[in-house]
């Protein structure tokens, strides 16, 4: 078990912000907007419809209104609209985060920020400081190609940089905009699968080190990365003279059924825990057959993963930000107890994974 | 064999090598999950490969039968040959 010295230096999460872009279409609208460019190459288009529901996505918010998007015909395009988008959802969540916090921009010492969706220098952590006044001495970390372990790898890297700065303050920004990735002339069907079960959203994490006044929400107790070598063609992007095409491998779901637990158990082991200690699993919504993997190989109650459902039921998986959804959402729902232990998880390209031990 | 069979043997050759990116061969008798090693999105893509390329569909009841490449030839072979008639429209409610 961690000592109540090493406890101490764990740092908190305060609040964690969301934001979704005003434009949402259900997945049948979607489907509908889909099928004429799916009818230029393929035959079955009912099979292409069927892939989409079978992602289990009631609809996505787009960052832009679905008619905007077919003159989007170039990455420069795609990417100045990414960068726009992005640069609003950023402050949009960040201001929300810091009043939910009850802090101010000037008390930021640390932004990370986290995006695999879209790239700009200046980094957008540069643009929002210049629209939200942080300190000039305030420290940027952009990191660029986590995919969706970036949520749950963000906020482990603000906890390490804490200890070592305990009276600083960090945020963790994840903005994801999917559908500007979009490749609608690749008409393959990992493409058309990923279509269907990516959104847009952005979401904040705001991190105090132990000595920071005002200590409140779980702390980070730990976290734990792992890689798994020889896997890079699991998942990623290719990068094309048109963007971003995506590199998705129906062995996801089989690469956590196989790993998952044997990394769980052997990190909540250091710390003298097991599974039936965990209280609160905060898992990134992959998929449902990620999330099945989930359940399946960490054998959780029914409900374990309850708001990881209904976060992929309602917005779609938002990579990074995804698992930050669901945080914000068990810090706000769930009435934990002090004292409670609770994971959050994540995977992405690489392919690896991360895992932060929180208790309350 | 018979010539269907043989181009459809052909299109599924091109979309495991190509598309799935198998680098071992092709034959009739290799079972297309423990042999050809696809998983449900490699079965995805094959079924829509040989849909597109011979202009038919397939089901789930139709994977039922079909364990080999050979089966799968067959079937999709079958199937070019007397396609599933299209419900007349009179004949629906």
């Amino acid at each position: 078990m961690l000592s109540a010295s090493g406890q101490d230096r764990s740092p908190s999460i305060r609040a964690v912000g969301r934001a979704l872009p005003p434009h949402y279409a259900s997945q049948e609208q979607l489907i509908a907007a889909f099928r004429e460019m799916w009818a230029t190459r393929h035959f079955n288009l009912e099979r292409l419809e069927d892939l989409h529901r079978a992602v289990r996505v009631g609809g996505r918010h787009l960052a832009l209104p679905l008619e905007a998007y077919p003159p989007l015909l170039t990455f420069q395009q795609r990417n100045d609209a990414w960068i726009r988008s992005a640069t609003e959802l950023g402050e949009t969540v960040v201001r929300q985060a810091l009043d939910a916090a009850e802090l101010t921009p000037g008390e930021v010492d640390h932004v990370f920020f986290v995006t695999v969706t879209g790239i700009a220098t200046p980094s957008i952590d540069a643009r929002l400081a210049n629209r939200m006044r942080f300190r000039e001495d305030f420290k940027r970390t952009p990191l660029f190609g986590l995919g969706c372990v970036a949520g749950a790898a963000g906020v482990a890297r603000a906890a390490d940089y804490l200890r070592g700065f305990p009276e600083h303050t960090a945020v963790v920004i994840a903005v994801e905009l999917c559908s500007l990735t979009l490749q609608r002339e690749d008409l393959s069907i990992p493409n058309i699968i990923a279509s269907g079960l990516f959104g847009d959203g952005a979401a904040c994490a705001v991190l105090r080190g132990a000595a920071a006044p005002g200590a409140r929400g779980p702390r980070v107790v730990a976290s734990r990365s792992v890689f798994y070598p020889d896997t890079e063609r699991i998942m990623g992007w290719d990068v094309v003279d048109s963007g971003f095409k995506v590199v998705l491998s129906a062995k996801v779901p089989g690469l956590v059924k196989d790993h998952i637990r044997g990394n769980v158990d052997g990190f909540l082991a250091q710390h003298g825990l097991k599974r039936g200690d965990i209280r609160h699993w905060v898992a990134h919504t992959g998929g449902p057959k990620v999330l099945e993997a989930f359940e399946e190989a960490l054998e959780l109650a029914p409900s374990a993963l309850e708001r990881s459902w209904a976060s992929l039921r309602e917005v779609g998986n938002l990579s990074s930000a995804s698992v930050l959804f669901v945080l914000g959402e068990t810090l706000e729902s769930v009435r934990a107890q002090p004292g409670e232990w609770g994971v959050m998880m994540a995977m992405g390209p690489g392919f690896g994974a991360e895992m932060v031990l929180l208790r309350w | 064999m018979a010539e269907r069979e043989l181009e459809v043997m052909t299109e599924i050759h091109r979309i495991v090598t190509e598309e799935l990116e198998w680098k071992g061969a092709v034959e009739p008798s290799q079972d297309l999950v423990r042999d050809l090693q696809l998983d449900s999105l490699g079965l995805t893509v094959l079924a829509v490969g040989l849909e597109n390329r011979f202009r038919i569909r397939l089901s789930e009841e139709d994977a039922q039968g079909v364990r080999t490449v050979g089966d799968l030839a067959k079937l999709v072979a079958q199937r070019v040959a007397a396609p599933v008639e299209p419900i007349p429209e009179e004949a629906l409610p």
